[in-house]
Parts: C-alpha cells; structure tokens; sequence
C-alpha cells in the first residue's frame, strides 16, 4: 500500500514538473516576443539625447544653489524631497531596463545551440557590479538624505554608461553565439 | 526609404512648423502659455492633435505631426530648463492675465492640472522631472505672490 502511495507521489511530482516547465518555457517564448514588439530593454534614442541634461538636473549643483540662495526653508525641504523621489525613481528605472535586458538575454541564451561560458561570465559580473553600485547609490540617496544627492552627477553619468555598455553586451548577438536562434 | 502616399513629407511639415512658430507661437507669453496652448489641442480621447488653420493651410496628417513635434520641442525645453527658468516662464503665465494669479494658484496647487500638459510617449524621467519642477516653481511663485500681497 504504502509502495503505491509512494509511487502515485512521485508521477504527480513528475507530471507537475512538466507542466510547470512547459508553462515556463510558454511564459518566456512569449518574453521574448514582447521584447522585440516594444524594445523596451533598450533605451531609445528619443530618451538617449537628453540623457546629460536629465542628469544635470536631477544630481547636479545648479537648480540646489538657486533654491538654497532665494527660497525659504519650507521651499528647501519640498525641492530636497521633490529631488530625492525622482533620483530613486531614476535609479529604479535604470535597473528595469538592466533587468528586462538581463531577461532577454538569458532567454535568448536558452534557446542558442552554442554558449560562450566567458562572455556570460564576463556579463553576469557585468550585471551584479552594475546592480551592487546603482543599489549603493540608492542607499546614499535613501540613509543621506537629499543633501547626499549633491554632485552625484558622475556617479549618476558612470552607472548609466555602465548600463549602455552591458545592454550592447548583451544585444549582440556574436556576443554568446553565432548559431542563436529565437524558437 | 519611400513615403507613403498619406505620409506628410518634411517639407511640407517643416513649412507648417515655421507657419505654427510665426503665426501662433510666437503671440503667445513665454513657453508656459506656448505649451499649454500645444496641449490643448490635442484631443483628450484619442490623443490626436488638430488644429483648424493648419489644418485648412496644409492637411490633417501634417497638422497632426507639426503639433506633436512643436508640443515635444517645447516641453523637452521646459522640462529640461534650469529650474529659475521654470519659475520665470511660470511668474510670466501667471501675470499674463488668462485667469486670476490666486485662483491658478489655488487651483493647479491643489488639482495639479499640469500633469496632463506632457506630450505621449515621453520619457517618463522627463516627465516626473516635470511635474516636479512646476510644483515647486508654484511653490516659490505662490509665495512670493502672497509677498507681494502683504506689502
């Protein structure tokens, strides 16, 4: 009796595996279709052009100094909270593009014949450095307060090359295999 | 590339745009008046811009197309302006007489009807660096009214 149960365990065990793997497999096919309608792991050129502006204005000195020499303290804090909301959602966003290119890349990857350990190697540590500073930036921002915000423009401008940089890695299809095919 | 037969060719929109500049543009008060005018005329159902003159001078598609381009350029310009900018375009649409300074105060403080004057499709950074600028620009501009009012 016991021998029947355990064996009924273990083909509900197998046949919920398989439809969790063929849901998985669905799931990331249709990943992968949704990528290549809207593009979105890639920043588009319209956002691209105005890239250092933005910077300029949400981490630079400018808009800070204006407001510290001509407003009053209530005006300070609403500009410091204002400032602060937007670099976290600026980093926020920074970090979805990373991750939507991340996925499409590991689905991509999945269904090549031929992978290039090194290159996804050299790409994973890519993707965790880049995800480790703009998290680092994040807690400056979160635990020092606007005021930390101050001059950040580098750092800001680095993290955001970085992930230009990674998101061509891993576009490019010789980048892990010449034989990659979308199934 | 070809163009379509119904696609408006960049002559023909670069001529509307400069007409829309000089005619249109160009009267209004600063580039706060500018860009609520250019939101006003798209359509808040289908997202689509029209305008009567453009329309009758050159044809729909172009209209359509040159009042998304201006409405883009001038508020990518705005948004993207050294926030002292943003208060003087601001100072300047609140003293231009199109309703009384405490009601646009009162109201866009509390309504914040400016939310809607950002063009479709536009980075959304841009657009909540927008919405913040102009709500701290009334911040400034609300207090130095009132000032103003005391004295």
């Amino acid at each position: 009796m016991s021998g029947t149960l355990t064996l009924f365990a273990i083909g509900f065990f197998l046949i919920a595996s398989l439809v969790y793997l063929l849901r998985r497999r669905g799931s990331e096919e249709e990943d992968v279709r949704w990528f290549r309608d809207r593009d979105l792991a890639i920043p588009t050129a319209q956002f691209e052009d105005h890239r250092k502006e933005q910077l300029d204005r949400i981490f630079g000195f400018e808009d800070w100094d204006f407001i510290r020499n001509s407003t009053s303290n209530r005006i300070q804090q609403l500009f410091l909270k204002e400032r602060k909301a937007i670099a976290l959602s600026w980093l926020s966003q920074l970090r979805m593009q990373a991750r939507a290119g991340m996925d499409l890349h590991v689905a991509r990857v999945r269904a090549s014949e031929e992978l290039e350990p090194l290159s996804e190697l050299r790409l994973a540590i890519d993707y965790y450095a880049f995800l480790a500073k703009s998290g680092f930036i994040a807690v400056i921002v979160l635990i020092g307060g606007p005021m930390a915000l101050r001059g950040m423009v580098g750092q800001a401008e680095s993290l955001s090359n970085n992930l230009r940089g990674m998101l061509r890695a891993a576009m490019e299809p010789q980048g892990f295999s010449q034989n990659t095919r979308i199934r | 590339m070809e163009l379509r037969p119904d696609q408006p060719t960049p002559v023909a929109v670069e001529d509307a745009l400069r007409d829309l500049q000089n005619r249109t543009l160009a009267s209004l008060d600063g580039d706060f008046a500018r860009l609520v005018y250019l939101a006003s005329t798209r359509d808040y159902n289908s997202g689509r811009y029209a305008h009567d003159g453009l329309n009758f001078r050159f044809t729909e598609p172009v209209a359509e197309r040159v009042l998304a381009k201006a409405h883009r350029q001038v508020f990518v310009s705005l948004a993207l302006s050294p926030l002292k900018i943003v208060v003087t375009h601001l100072e300047q649409y609140i003293r231009s007489g199109c309703a009384r300074p405490d009601e646009i105060l009162a109201s866009w403080g509390e309504l914040e009807p400016f939310r809607i004057l950002a063009p479709e499709y536009d980075d959304p950074i841009t657009v909540k660096l927008f919405i913040s600028n102009v709500r701290i620009a009334l911040a400034i501009v609300g207090a130095s009214w009132r000032e103003n009012q005391r004295h």
